[in-house]
C-alpha cells in the first residue's frame, strides 16, 4: 500500500475510533444493562449504539434485554432478541416514515413480528392522521387471537380512519369475547367490525330522525 | 287509503321486510315503549294521554332501517295513530368522505279530521374523522295534509363533535313544503354514562313564511333497568313540522321501554382493558387475571385477580423488568398504580414466588426467550 494511502487509512481508523469514543461518552452505557453478563452486555450495547445512530428508539431494546435477564435467558439469546427487535424497529420505521413516534415503531415492530407486512403498516399510516399505536396493537392482538393476518389487517384498515382508540380496544375485546364463546376468528372479526361501523353510522345518520321517546 | 291505514301499512311493511331479510352481519332489535304523557298542542287545551310505541331497527354495517308506530289515547277518548319507516344506507368510505342515501315515509291520523302522510328522500355527503365530522344534504319528496300532495325540498348542513362520552351537533336547514318555507338552526347533545343516557336539543325557527317562528327545546333521559328494560323521561317543546304534519306542542312524558330483542353486539364504552380469557382463548393462566384500568387523567391501575395467594408480583417494561409486589385490596384483588405511558407493553405475573406466567386478560405472544409474555395496550 502506498505510504499516502496507508497514512490516510490510519487517519481514518483513528477518526472512527475517536468518533465512536466520543459517541460512547455522549451516551454512556445504560447502567440497567449491568444485570447482563459482561459478554452479552457489550454486544447489546453495540446494538443499542447502532440503533441510536440510526435514529431508532433504544428503550425498547434495553427493555427486551432486561426481560431476558429477568427470565434467566442465556446471553446469546438476549443478544439475538435485541438484534431482532432492532431490525424490526428499522423495518417499521421504513414503513411508517421518519416521523413515526417510538410507541408507533414499537407497536409496528410487534405487528411485523405477528406477520403483518410492511405495506399494511404503510397503508395504516396513510389512512389515519392520529397516532396509529393502538390500531397496530389491535392488529397484533387479532393475529395472536387466531385471525388470519389478511382478515385482521382488512378489519383494522377499515376501522382505523374513523374510529377512536377506545372504540378500537372495545372492538378487539368484542372479537376476543366472541372467539372465547366459540365463534370462528374471522367471523368474530367481521361481526365486531360491522357492529363498530354501524355504531359510528348511528352517530352521523342523516336518517336518524328519531322522535324523542314518549313524545306525543 | 286513509292516513291511519297508511301509518300501519308503513309499519307492517317495514316489519315484513325485516323478517324476510337474511344477512349474517345484520342485527335486528325491537322495542316497545308504554307510557303516560301530558301534552298541550298550540291552540288546544292541555290533555293527558296514554301511549304505546312499538319500534324495530335493523342494522347492517352500511346502513339501518327503523320502523315505528305510535298509538295515543287522549283523556277525551280520542285517538291518534302515527307510523313511520326510515332507511339510511352508506356508501363505502373514500378516505374521509362517505355518501349516504336515506328515505323516510310516514303517516298520521287524529280522530277523523286530521291526517297526514309524507315520503321524502335525502342524499348526504359526510366528511368523517375520528372525533368530528360535517355534512351537507339535499332532500326532496312529497307531503300531504288531507289534500293534494305538496312538493318538499330542503337543504341542510351540520357538524358534530365527540368528546369522551359527549356528542355535540349543530345544524342549519332551509325547508320548503308547498308554499310554506322556514329555516331552522338546531344544536343537540348526547351523553351516556353507564346506565344513563341523556339527550337534549335546543333550536330556533329563525325565519319562516307560514311555518311559525320561535325557540324550541327538548330533553330526555333513559335509565337502563337491566338488559331489556329502561325508564324514559322526556319533555320540552317541539316546533310544527310541515313535512310530517306534527303540530307544535309542549309535553312531558314518562315511559317504560322493553327491548323485545337484546342487542347481539353491545360494545361497551368503559375504559377497562380486556377481561376474561386471553386472546388466544387458551394457555393463559387461569389462576391470575389481569385488568388494566385506564383513565387519561390518572396513572394506570393494574389489577390482578388471584383466588388464593400470599404474594403477587408483576414485571414488565414499565418496571424495568424488576419484580414489583402488588398491594392486596381484598377479595382476591391485588393492585398497583403506575405512570405507564401510552403504547404497547409487556407483562408477566408471579404468584407466591413460582414461575412467571402470562395472566388471562393479556394477549399471549412469544417472548424470544423460549416462553411467552403478556401484552397489553394503553391508549
Amino acid at each position: 500500500m502506498p505510504h499516502g494511502l496507508r497514512s490516510l487509512a490510519t487517519a481514518g481508523a483513528l477518526a472512527a475510533v475517536f468518533v465512536a469514543t466520543a459517541a460512547a461518552q455522549d451516551h454512556p452505557q445504560d447502567p440497567r444493562l449491568g444485570r447482563l453478563d459482561a459478554g452479552a452486555r457489550s454486544l447489546v450495547a453495540v446494538v443499542i449504539d447502532s440503533a441510536r445512530a440510526a435514529g431508532l428508539p433504544t428503550e425498547p431494546l434495553v427493555q427486551r434485554a432486561l426481560e431476558g435477564a429477568t427470565k434467566g435467558a442465556p446471553g446469546s439469546l438476549i443478544v439475538s432478541a435485541v438484534q431482532r427487535l432492532a431490525a424490526d424497529l428499522g423495518r417499521a420505521r421504513a414503513a411508517l416514515g421518519a416521523g413515526a413516534t417510538p410507541p408507533e415503531l414499537e407497536a409496528g415492530a410487534a405487528a411485523l413480528r405477528a406477520g403483518a407486512g410492511t405495506p399494511v403498516l404503510a397503508q395504516l399510516r396513510r389512512s389515519r392522521r392520529q397516532t396509529i399505536t393502538v390500531p397496530l396493537a389491535v392488529l397484533t392482538d387479532l393475529v395472536a387471537s387466531g385471525v388470519p393476518v389478511d382478515s385482521a389487517a382488512a378489519a383494522v384498515l377499515a376501522l382505523a380512519a374513523g374510529t377512536r382508540d377506545a372504540d378500537l380496544i372495545d372492538f378487539r375485546r368484542a372479537v376476543e369475547r366472541d372467539i372465547a364463546l366459540g365463534a370462528a376468528p374471522t367471523a368474530a372479526t367481521a361481526a365486531a367490525a360491522a357492529g363498530l361501523q354501524s355504531t359510528d353510522a348511528t352517530h352521523v345518520n342523516a336518517g336518524a330522525r328519531d322522535a324523542r321517546p314518549g313524545r306525543p | 287509503m286513509t292516513a291511519g291505514r297508511r301509518a300501519w301499512a308503513a309499519t307492517a311493511a317495514a316489519g315484513w321486510s325485516l323478517l324476510t331479510v337474511r344477512a349474517p352481519a345484520a342485527q335486528t332489535t325491537g322495542t316497545v315503549d308504554v307510557g303516560l304523557s301530558t301534552v298541550r298542542y298550540d291552540g288546544f287545551l292541555a290533555s293527558g294521554a296514554a301511549s304505546m310505541t312499538p319500534g324495530v331497527r335493523w342494522e347492517r354495517p352500511d346502513g339501518a332501517v327503523t320502523a315505528r308506530g305510535t298509538y295515543l289515547r287522549f283523556e277525551s277518548g280520542h285517538r291518534s295513530l302515527q307510523g313511520s319507516v326510515a332507511g339510511s344506507f352508506f356508501t363505502p368510505a373514500a378516505r374521509r368522505w362517505r355518501g349516504e342515501f336515506s328515505a323516510a315515509a310516514g303517516a298520521s291520523r287524529y280522530v277523523e279530521f286530521a291526517s297526514f302522510w309524507h315520503a321524502v328522500g335525502e342524499a348526504r355527503l359526510h366528511i368523517i374523522e375520528a372525533e368530528r365530522g360535517a355534512w351537507i344534504s339535499g332532500t326532496a319528496g312529497r307531503a300531504s295534509y288531507g289534500s293534494a300532495p305538496r312538493g318538499v325540498l330542503a337543504a341542510s348542513a351540520g357538524a358534530w363533535l365527540r368528546r369522551a362520552a359527549l356528542t355535540l351537533r349543530v345544524s342549519a336547514s332551509l325547508s320548503r313544503v308547498g308554499d310554506t318555507s322556514y329555516t331552522d338552526v338546531e344544536s343537540s347533545a348526547h351523553a351516556g354514562w353507564g346506565q344513563v343516557t341523556l339527550d337534549a336539543t335546543l333550536g330556533g325557527r329563525v325565519w319562516s313564511r307560514g311555518g311559525g317562528r320561535g325557540m324550541y327545546g327538548e330533553t330526555s333521559a333513559a335509565l337502563a333497568l337491566g338488559e331489556r328494560m329502561a325508564l324514559l323521561l322526556s319533555g320540552g317543546r317541539y316546533p310544527t313540522d310541515p313535512i310530517s304534519g306534527s303540530i307544535a306542542a309542549r309535553y312531558f312524558a314518562a315511559a317504560i321501554r322493553i327491548h323485545t330483542a337484546a342487542p347481539r353486539h353491545t360494545i361497551s364504552r368503559d375504559r377497562t382493558a380486556p377481561r376474561g380469557a386471553g386472546a388466544d382463548g387458551a394457555g393463559t393462566s387461569t389462576s391470575a387475571r389481569l385488568e388494566v384500568q385506564v383513565d387519561r387523567s390518572r396513572p394506570v391501575r393494574l389489577v390482578v385477580h388471584v383466588a388464593d395467594a400470599i404474594r403477587v408480583e408483576v414485571a414488565g417494561d414499565f418496571t424495568d423488568w424488576q419484580p414489583l409486589a402488588l398491594s392486596r385490596a381484598g377479595g382476591g384483588i391485588w393492585e398497583v398504580v403506575l405512570p405507564i405511558t401510552s403504547g404497547v407493553h409487556r407483562i408477566d405475573v408471579r404468584i407466591d414466588g413460582a414461575a412467571w406466567i402470562v395472566p388471562a386478560g393479556a394477549t399471549r405472544a412469544p417472548d424470544d426467550y423460549g416462553g411467552d409474555v403478556g401484552i397489553f395496550v394503553v391508549p
